[in-house]
């Protein structure tokens, strides 16, 4: 009995090593002194003064943030409002949506993006800021229904009935009653839609024109040519907003349900 | 329940009309151009031809079919063997640590995935830092980059996250007093496994095992990165039919092989799935 843990135990330690190594290796050399991927000169800030004044980096950062905020309003509005109307809805359209949901949250992405590609062909679309915006919310949007959908699930569905037959429109039924109950869950599928945007190369890749480069795909362009550990430090940088943006809200969540005494 | 429905409709339509407009009218059209033909200039038009499946099924093409197949069955299976004693030490043996090991599991996403599998390229290759250290200790040099090893490493690396959560969620609420009652009938460990735990797990198993299989079929960065001329995916084959010269058609009829694979996955676990219950409660009627 006292043999097992010993042994799960190094398997744990090993797989965590397995997967936070390269995390490890990008912090590390993102502070090489020298321009060499293998070998670690002096701590330097070289790569961060590198990316601070690259403005093709800077831009495309900016592009991505807009878009991935962008994304998590218009998925977030059309997810919650959807989510919420397939419980009540006809059955014939309900049904349909939510075997799309359910294929949608299981389609390969290299698919789903290559259709998308050829639907803006065919219909002629230049790929622009536009075509990228809606490719992301075609690909959050069924994670904000899911989540939103499991919550409302778990809910005691008669207590919008009480507010109905109370005389409340169904606006305010879910104004008053159902948005409230559900703000953790549409709170979580803002966040997964903002870091999925965010963080997102497949779908980018096939939904970006001209002009400005989403991050990940400038990072693909970067890593193609030819590499410098400059890609090193843009990483530390995207992992320092998403987790920013993560534990902000986070720490947001937390005191807004200690002030109105809910746990969440 | 019949009231307001008009409202309740009105909601689901806009998410609903997304859906419809920007994925299944978008597979739809892979499904009808991957029977069609190109023009001139290589933009694909209408037509039934099924020449684009014959090029995807050509001798030089199906190596990365059987490939790609191969590779995500492997990734699934090494995800399952490394996930399963994490999440199972987690739960039974980790206490208040367990979350914590659960949160530094999920914490390399927040590192751009690119980035992340770029690391892996400089940790590998020749003269990398693997490389350095056997080097340094006298053991030699591993070559490793460009082979099929370094592509599945890179695949488990990216996706063991997805198949320890789901089963660190179903042990989580697994109750181990069925271990010790298991022991006092005198089961062997091993028999207490295979009749208990293992049983008891299955959903977790089978939903990380979906998790896993499904997006690694599609995957192509990674061979990208970490593989050679000798491992391309049908991922590449697909992006590279799309972006570089080659002709949208065939890389439709790639996408339409890819999405049959996965709904053939999808039918054969669920499938088997129900047939398991089915055969419990023959059995449970039985006893």
């Amino acid at each position: 009995m006292r043999e097992r843990p010993r042994v799960l135990r190094l398997v744990t330690a090993l797989v965590m090593a397995f997967l936070l190594l390269p995390v490890v290796v990008v912090a590390v050399f993102s502070l090489n002194g020298e321009r060499s991927l293998v070998r670690m000169g002096a701590l330097d800030t070289r790569w961060y003064r590198t990316l601070a004044h690259d403005g093709d980096v800077l831009s495309s950062l900016a592009y991505s943030l807009e878009i991935a905020v962008a994304t998590a309003v218009i998925s977030t509005a059309l997810g919650t409002a959807l989510a919420i109307g397939l419980r009540r809805a006809s059955r014939v359209p309900a049904r349909t949506t939510d075997a799309a949901i359910l294929l949608r949250l299981v389609a390969p992405e290299t698919a789903t993006a290559v259709a998308l590609l050829l639907l803006f062909t065919q219909l002629s679309i230049p790929l622009s800021t536009g075509t990228l915006l809606a490719a992301h919310v075609a690909l959050t949007l069924a994670f904000v229904a899911v989540l939103v959908r499991s919550r409302l699930a778990n809910l005691d569905g008669q207590l919008e009935e009480a507010a109905l037959d109370l005389g409340a429109t169904p606006l305010q039924a879910i104004r008053l009653v159902i948005l409230p109950l559900v703000a953790p869950a549409i709170a979580a599928g803002a966040l997964l839609s903002f870091v999925l945007s965010f963080d997102n190369f497949i779908t980018s890749f096939f939904a970006t024109g001209i002009g400005t480069q989403p991050l990940p795909v400038r990072i693909y362009s970067m890593l193609r040519v030819g590499v410098t550990p400059e890609v090193n430090a843009i990483g530390v940088l995207m992992l320092a907003i998403v987790t920013l943006v993560l534990g902000g809200s986070w720490a947001v969540g937390r005191a807004v349900s200690k002030r109105r005494g809910v746990r969440i | 329940m019949e009231r307001f429905t008009r409202i309740w409709n009105a909601l689901l339509t806009p998410g609903a009309l997304v859906l419809l407009g920007l994925f299944l009218v978008p597979l739809a059209l892979v499904v009808v151009f991957s029977f069609g033909t190109v023009d001139i200039l290589g933009r694909p038009v209408l037509g039934f031809t099924t020449d684009n499946y014959s090029q995807v099924f050509q001798s030089y093409n199906l190596p990365a079919v059987w490939r790609t197949v191969l590779f995500s069955l492997a990734t699934t299976a090494i995800c399952v063997a490394l996930a399963y004693p994490v999440a199972y030490y987690c739960v039974r043996f980790a206490g208040r640590l367990g979350p914590v090991i659960i949160v530094a599991v999920v914490a390399p996403w927040l590192v751009d995935y690119l980035v992340r599998i770029y690391a892996w390229r400089t940790l590998l290759s020749d003269g990398g830092i693997i490389n350095n250290l056997l080097g340094d200790v006298g053991l030699g040099q591993v070559h490793v980059l460009g082979t099929s090893w370094a592509v599945i490493l890179g695949l488990v690396y990216g996706y063991l996250p997805l198949m320890i959560l789901p089963l660190y969620a179903t042990l989580g609420t697994f109750d181990f007093r069925l271990v010790e009652a298991g022991k006092d009938l005198y089961g062997t460990p091993r028999a207490v496994f295979a009749h208990v735990t293992l049983p008891a797990s299955r959903p977790g198993i089978v939903g990380g095992c979906l998790l896993v299989f499904l997006p690694v079929l599609g995957d192509f960065a990674t061979a990208q990165f970490l593989g050679g001329p000798n491992t391309t995916m049908a991922g590449n084959l697909i992006a590279s039919q799309f972006t570089e010269a080659g002709a949208q058609t065939v890389g439709a009829a790639f996408a339409v092989v890819l999405i049959v694979l996965l709904v053939a996955t999808l039918a054969l676990t669920f499938g088997l799935a129900r047939r398991g219950l089915a055969a419990a409660a023959t059995a449970g009627a039985a006893a």
